[in-house]
């Protein structure tokens, strides 16, 4: 691990240095060295720097260079200086085979509103491709007082949003050129502290309301290089620099001005080029830990058995998400076909099953070559892949096999995997048109939680809103670790606590004087995996409940209720009478005291080390509650 | 540092921002060379600011008539230990 993370720096570092030994050589060879070291530059003199030696090897006229041309004008309430010479570098290290030159041309400190309304200024009759407007946040304050009524001050919110993209109108209308605009920075000074939320005058509120009108509101040709998202992200009281303000008026801090520059460059590319559309996954420790082919179904890491485990199901539904959202996915993996698709198949933990997978290469040929196989099935081009891998020699192999296809190196540490995904850039929807078909369903979805949020405070429409599903099962192969692992695990809800070791729960499978089952329950916001055990003995006409735990995240949903009517229909059907439960005291499980009575058991016997309750299954009346039940113990699907 | 090496160490800077070969003397300022103009001073400053790990105060760059008195500034500012 220590190895991976120390070659970062180091090959930025080296990055600079080989451009400037490529310059003075006078290699064509700089020209991707140049993208390179661009795209991983961390900061304002490192840019700057690639800025210069890129205008001398322009100077010096080393070949290689320039393959596309754009014409960007920037105007602003700002000095556009040096910001623009950021962002020229910036998009041309987007090229992904030469240099894309950027024509510039640039208004002046805070002239943007006149330069737009002119239709005779410089601005049109420079014709651009595209206009970066950088607002003036001094335009983006509420003048009024902070105790004006909330009508008024959303009202001045919403016509400042207005104002602006009227602007962007107005320029899109004469030019025909896309227009790229900055929102405002968030306020980072702690006055008027926390009374800044309670009104929509203080700059902290008033400018994210304008931000969000201004993105809810832009149309299509209006691109939002979202300064507050970013400085957010980064540290808000980071991108400010009130020096730079004063003796130039930089907007932005220098070291900001790098994030900006590289939004605005992904943006301009995003116009240039088609985005990413499939995700090539690899199989054992990227989608699971641990290897299929030798570890089997039960041995893999994945779901809620193992925090590793849970890291890769969080990896799962991360790739989940995107794939809602459009994005195809493929399995390209060093396996037998069989061992690979089992888990999709039969694991109860995986997020993915096969029908979310479009093509599936599972076999031992080089993945390059499998990844060409990817392309052909769904009839897409090699560029439109985007390969993740937990090996960093197979991400070497498809980088230098298949130059095309970019590639997400997963790192080390799996608990990094689901952020690396989120953050890789390459699947951003850009226009309406690539994301309307999806929005019906986000919609609907998004409307449901709501309700199911707002309608929260009355109980049983609550837990009916949640749209509970559960699952029922006799132990299986596969679910001996975490039944084992909650056995010896649950101290809270459980009325016995008697542990056991995963042999001995493996032994309970065969045994016939004993039947347990497991519980799964999953909601409409997600699958909460295996969360409840039940072991029950059976002595002639007498069924007594050896085990009963259940995890705490589900409390209070009426699981328990739906555990009561299948121990007592199990025990119906074994020829019992009875059910016996014992409730074992210990420093921990007081939450479980007076489980069985609010069940509906007698107490028979009572000792401070034990109490005693019985049911008649006969008078049982199965109890009523939200969840359905998809399959139930001993029954085959 | 002396006057000496920090010009020296200047000059890593001024190659990072000048196209021109330009020869860091304390004697040298803005109206010597024609490249350097208000908006190129900007980058030359923040450059200065990162290679030295230090952090003027607003005006007190511009007050400066060459490189020499920059330098003593410099020399004062990393005195000081003040970071950026």
């Amino acid at each position: 691990m220590s190895t991976e993370t120390a070659v970062q720096p180091q090959t930025a570092k080296t990055g600079l240095e080989s451009v400037r030994e490529l310059l003075a050589e006078r290699s064509p060879e700089i020209w991707p060295a140049l993208r390179t070291a661009t795209r991983g530059a961390a900061d304002f003199p490192e840019v700057l720097a690639l800025a210069t030696m890129r205008k001398k090897a322009q100077r010096a006229g080393i070949p290689g260079g320039a393959d596309k041309t754009i014409r960007l004008a920037m105007v602003g309430g700002s000095s556009l200086y040096p910001l623009h010479e950021l962002v020229q570098q910036m998009i041309g290290a987007e090229s992904s085979t030469g240099w894309w030159e950027t024509e510039l041309w640039k208004g002046d400190y805070d002239n943007y509103i006149s330069e737009v309304l002119d239709p005779e200024s410089e601005l049109y009759s420079f014709k651009p491709d595209v206009i970066f407007l950088i607002p003036s946040s001094q335009r983006c304050v509420y003048q009024g007082s902070m105790t004006d009524p909330q009508d008024l001050q959303r009202a001045e919110a919403t016509k400042t949003a207005d104002d602006l993209l009227s602007l962007c109108r107005t320029a899109h209308e004469r030019t025909g050129a896309e227009i790229v605009v900055a929102n405002f920075l968030p306020a980072a000074e702690f006055d008027p502290g926390s009374f800044r939320v309670r009104t929509l005058g203080s700059n902290w509120s008033f400018r994210k309301l304008v931000n969000l009108e201004l993105g809810l509101a832009a149309p299509a040709y209006v691109h939002i290089c979202d300064a507050e998202f970013l400085a957010t992200r980064w540290g808000t009281a980071n991108c400010y620099d009130p020096r730079a303000w004063f003796e130039t008026k930089q907007l932005y801090s220098s070291d900001f001005s790098v994030d900006i520059a590289r939004e605005v460059a992904g943006i301009v590319a995003s116009l240039h080029r088609s985005s990413k559309k499939v995700l090539a996954l690899d199989l054992d420790n990227t989608l699971w830990g641990g290897v299929i082919g030798d570890d089997g179904m039960a041995g893999i890491e994945i779901g809620g058995t193992h925090p590793r485990g849970e890291a890769f199901k969080q990896f799962q539904l991360a790739i989940a998400s995107m794939a809602q959202r459009g994005v195809i996915l493929a399995v390209c993996s060093k396996n037998d076909y069989k061992n690979a698709a089992e888990p999709f198949e039969k694991h109860p933990e995986m997020i993915l099953r096969l029908k979310d997978i479009a093509s599936f290469q599972a076999n031992w040929e080089p993945k390059s070559e499998n990844l060409r196989k990817i392309a052909q099935e769904l009839n897409l081009g090699l560029d439109s892949i985007v390969f993740v891998d937990d090996n960093p020699a197979e991400i070497e192999i498809v980088k230098q096999f298949v130059p095309e296809i970019e590639t997400i190196w997963l790192g080390p540490d799996p608990a990094e995997y689901a952020a690396q995904l989120l953050n890789c850039r390459f699947f951003e929807p850009r226009s309406i048109t690539a994301d309307d078909l999806n929005r019906g369903e986000q919609y609907q979805q998004q409307a449901a939680r709501t309700q199911a949020m707002s309608s929260g405070t009355d109980m049983e429409s609550y837990l009916e809103s949640l749209e509970m599903r559960s699952i029922l099962s006799e132990f299986t192969e596969v679910d001996i670790p975490r039944i084992s692992q909650l056995i010896n695990k649950s101290n809270q809800f459980n009325v016995t606590t008697r542990r056991r070791s995963e042999a001995e729960v493996e032994a309970l499978i065969s045994d016939r004087d004993h039947y347990g089952f497991s519980v799964r329950l999953a909601d409409k916001f997600g699958d909460n995996g295996l969360i409840s055990v039940v072991i029950v003995k059976a002595e002639d006409k007498t069924a007594i409940i050896d085990t009963w735990l259940m995890s705490c995240r589900v409390l209070k949903r009426q699981m328990e209720d739906e555990v009561v009517n299948e121990i007592v229909r199990l025990a119906t059907a074994r020829g019992c009478t009875k059910v016996v439960g014992h409730y074992l005291p210990t420093e921990k499980n007081g939450m479980v005291r007076d489980l069985f009575p609010r069940m509906g058991f007698a107490l028979t016997e009572e000792t401070p080390e034990r109490a005693s309750y019985q049911l008649t299954t006969e008078d049982f009346v199965p109890r009523k509650t939200h969840i359905q039940i998809d399959r139930r113990a001993y029954e085959s699907n | 540092m002396n006057q000496t090496e920090i010009l020296a160490k200047m000059q890593t800077v001024f190659d990072d921002v000048f196209l021109d070969d330009i020869k860091v003397t304390p004697e040298l300022s803005a109206n010597d060379v024609e490249e350097w103009d208000s908006l190129l001073q900007i980058s030359l400053v923040l450059g200065v600011e990162k290679a030295f790990n230090v952090r003027f105060r607003v005006g007190e760059v511009e007050a400066t008539k060459n490189l020499g008195e920059f330098a003593d500034l410099i020399q004062r500012r990393m005195a000081e230990g003040v970071k950026a």
